[in-house]
């Protein structure tokens, strides 16, 4: 165990810094733990994510004040003195010390990436991240199917992106075309994220999605609101000369029976356009390419 | 003692003058000083060929663009109706979305559209809504809800003629709204939504609400 032994002189030094880490790493852990971290909790799959978000935070907050407190310290304790040019003491390398920062950091990174499989394999990450979009020319087009890309309880919404603004159609509820997301509490929905014209990102930050939307592609979310309450809805994306107006702070997640009464009055305001609106289909295409002369 | 008096007076004349400066400054600053009024907005959407029927823009870097005349920032007050009248000179190029062929956000739902019919007869009447088909441009205030469709003038309609499409709708609390049209009306762009419809001052702009 000689290898383990410490310097006498520099055993003050280590005591100390071991005192003012440990102190610091405390009180630095609390704090953190105590803040509030996006995307929040509005949805099964905003949690999942802001719980991890927390756990690395409190993770790398002791690695942090570690490595500035060490910083700090060499500065103060260790600077030079005198104007003059000597060199220091020789490093030779301290085994110990190596041994230890390599196990340390290796045993942080196995833990995190145990935690993100197990994260990434549990049903409501797996949910949310999706399926990959349906590339152009598997299905749909401008008179698609008509049905939508899911099946089972979810309810299924699809994000249409156009410059510059979001519009929504409830394939479960006729195919109606709406201007606002609203979204029933506890109930699990299947997002369809498309673009009429070009590259747009969806991203409803405080239900935890964030999806591209690409003309003629299905892009799947899952998402499971799970406090009511509104959310925005904004572009992420640099889509064009209104990117940064292509917000909406109107969406909702609201009980069951309020969405009921909510989409039974957006199918009766829009019933004379929802004759004229295509079938519903998994994406559509931006035509015509090149408006004419 | 007169003098320490005078000063303890003029501090208290000076805190005075600021306070009331100060309520005064912000009273004036206050929304919905103008609540209740209802105010014109007289708009023409000119077509990418042909000459402006009532706002000519002689010094327009790109006369061959279509744009709303006679300017694209509109002022008008907070809280307020605004009785709006667009006189549409442009053919119908059609909605990308379908969906924004339905007019909302204005009162009573309905538009007022004095058009050509296929044979290009005069007609008028109250609309909800118009074949997408037909729409020539939009009137859209996404964030306050608004959306009107614009009927496109019919090809059999006599020369230098427009549609005359006139509605209401009220204003919120003061702030920079913008609007857009919603059909991809950029003749020669790649996916009709470039050069007019990617600069303010043709087919989009400001409505600014004090």
């Amino acid at each position: 165990m000689g290898m383990f032994r410490i310097e006498e002189a520099d055993r003050p030094h280590i005591v100390r810094l071991l005192i003012i880490w440990v102190i610091l790493s405390a009180i630095g852990i609390v704090a953190v733990a105590q803040i509030s971290y996006p995307p929040y909790d509005q949805s099964i799959q905003g949690q999942d994510q802001a719980s991890t978000l927390k756990l690395l935070t409190v993770l790398a907050t002791p690695v942090f004040i570690g490595v500035v407190m060490m910083t700090l310290y060499s500065a103060i304790y260790f600077r030079r003195t005198t104007t003059e040019l000597v060199d220091g003491p020789p490093m030779l390398g301290n085994g110990p010390v190596q041994i230890a920062w390599v196990a340390i950091s290796a045993i942080l990174v196995l833990f995190l990436a145990v935690v993100g499989i197990a994260t990434l394999s549990s049903e409501n990450v797996a949910q949310a991240v999706g399926q990959p979009g349906r590339a152009i020319g598997q299905s749909g087009g401008q008179t698609g199917s008509g049905t939508a890309g899911g099946s089972g309880p979810e309810l299924q919404v699809q994000v249409i992106a156009q410059q510059w603004y979001f519009t929504y159609r409830y394939a479960d509820y006729g195919g109606v075309e709406t201007t606002h997301l609203y979204l029933p509490v506890d109930r699990p929905v299947e997002l369809h994220v498309t673009s009429l014209d070009i590259i747009h990102s969806f991203w409803a930050y405080q239900l935890g999605v964030k999806a591209d939307a690409n003309p003629g592609v299905d892009n799947i979310f899952h998402v499971t609101p799970q406090k009511t309450g509104s959310f925005q809805v904004r572009c992420a994306e640099l889509c064009g000369l209104w990117h940064g107006h292509m917000a909406d702070s109107s969406g909702q997640v609201v009980s069951q029976s309020d969405f009921d009464t909510w989409i039974a009055q957006q199918q009766a305001d829009f019933d004379t356009i929802s004759k004229a609106v295509p079938s519903y289909a998994p994406f559509y295409f931006p035509e015509p390419k090149l408006k004419a002369g | 003692m007169i003098r320490r008096i005078s000063f303890v007076g003029a501090g208290v004349v000076i805190v005075m003058a600021a306070m009331v400066a100060f309520v005064g400054l912000f009273m004036l600053r206050q929304p919905g000083q103008l609540e209740g009024t209802t105010t014109k907005l007289h708009l023409e959407t000119v077509a990418a060929i042909g000459q402006a029927l009532e706002w000519p823009r002689p010094n327009d870097p790109h006369p061959d663009w279509v744009g709303y005349l006679p300017t694209t920032t509109w002022h008008v007050p907070a809280n307020s109706t605004i009785q709006v009248q667009i006189d549409q000179e442009d053919g119908a190029s059609g909605l990308r979305n379908p969906f924004w062929g339905k007019a909302f956000g204005i009162e009573g739902g309905t538009m007022h559209v004095s058009y050509f019919d296929d044979k290009g007869n005069p007609q008028e009447g109250d609309m909800t809504s118009i074949d997408p088909t037909t729409a020539a441009h939009t009137f859209a205030i996404p964030d306050l809800g608004v959306f009107v469709p614009l009927l496109g003038i019919s090809d059999a309609a006599p020369p230098n003629s427009m549609n005359v499409i006139t509605f209401s709708f009220k204003t919120k609390g003061p702030g920079v709204y913008r609007w857009q049209c919603f059909v991809p009306c950029a003749a020669g762009t790649l996916f009709g939504n470039g050069g007019p419809m990617s600069t303010i001052g043709y087919m989009g702009g400001t409505l600014i609400v004090t």
